[in-house]
């Protein structure tokens, strides 16, 4: 089996005792831990401003109701650059530029797709989708 | 102004031919400038002791609209089938298994926007911190 770890840090001084949290995963397939995640999508993107992109198609089979992960990157530098993550038409946030997310996603039916658009100007977005499955689109 | 920072490294020596190391560190700052963030939770536990019902961890009405709070989630089970489903109002995010931890970017985007999270099982714990932008 592939074993693929995510560990994050977070560090602040907002509280008058530093915040200091560090934990990590190994991203395993859903519900088990004999079997990790062995497939991937990666990619960089650069999104214009004024449509709402689909990123991750949620239309196949494979990936449903999975431990499926996402990352997106904002490798945009003007700190007035955002994207809006959507699942289906619910808005998740906004990913300003230098900000990451990593987040399960379960693309619990066809239209759960993670979407994506960007305000202010052109965005460059980093992404790595590690999952169980992807149903590839007959040519 | 307080900084908070958030770093990942996403790491594998087996899942591609090549090895994959990846890491990025993110200064975590309001919407649309290069201000800090200026609130947070702190770390935090919730045990839900009984039920599966779905709770509402954060309530959109409380958190200013479309701005760049963060939101850290971590399932702290060992149980390898236990997860929880995060949703946002009524849209599933997906599910966090035991052990898993997740960086949500949280624009509260209106007021049913809540956070909420649904255990799988009983008395499983969630660890969670929010970071505000107000």
């Amino acid at each position: 089996m592939a074993t693929t770890t995510a560990a994050v840090t977070l560090t602040s001084d907002l509280l008058s005792d530093n915040i200091s949290v560090t934990t990590d995963t190994t991203c395993m397939k859903g519900g088990t831990t004999a079997d990790g995640l062995d497939q991937m999508d990666m990619g960089y993107i650069e999104i214009a401003t004024g449509t709402n992109f689909d990123l991750l198609d949620a239309d196949n089979a494979l990936n449903k109701d999975k431990a499926n992960k996402v990352y997106i990157s904002n490798d945009s530098t003007d700190e007035t650059y955002y994207v809006i993550i959507t699942i289906d038409a619910t808005v998740v946030g906004r990913l300003y530029a230098g900000d990451w997310m990593f987040i399960p996603w379960g693309a619990e039916d066809a239209t759960a797709d993670i979407e994506i658009q960007a305000y202010t100007g052109t965005n460059k977005i980093s992404y790595a989708y590690f999952h169980e499955g992807r149903t590839l689109t007959s040519a | 102004m307080a900084t908070t920072t958030a770093t990942i490294t996403l790491s594998s020596s087996d899942l591609l031919s090549d090895e994959l190391s990846l890491a990025t560190t993110a200064t975590l700052t309001g919407a649309g400038n290069s201000t800090g963030l200026t609130g947070t939770t702190g770390l935090a536990r919730k045990k839900l002791a009984s039920g599966h019902a779905q709770y509402t961890l954060f309530d959109g009405t409380d958190y200013t609209a479309d701005k760049a709070h963060k939101l850290y989630l971590k399932n702290t089970s060992t149980t390898a089938s236990e997860y929880f489903l995060i949703t946002v109002n009524a849209e599933d995010v997906g599910r966090l298994y035991a052990g898993d931890w997740a960086l949500i970017p949280w624009s509260a985007h209106d007021a049913d926007n809540d956070i909420k999270i649904d255990p799988s099982a009983n008395d499983m714990t969630l660890e969670y911190m929010l970071f505000t932008d107000e």
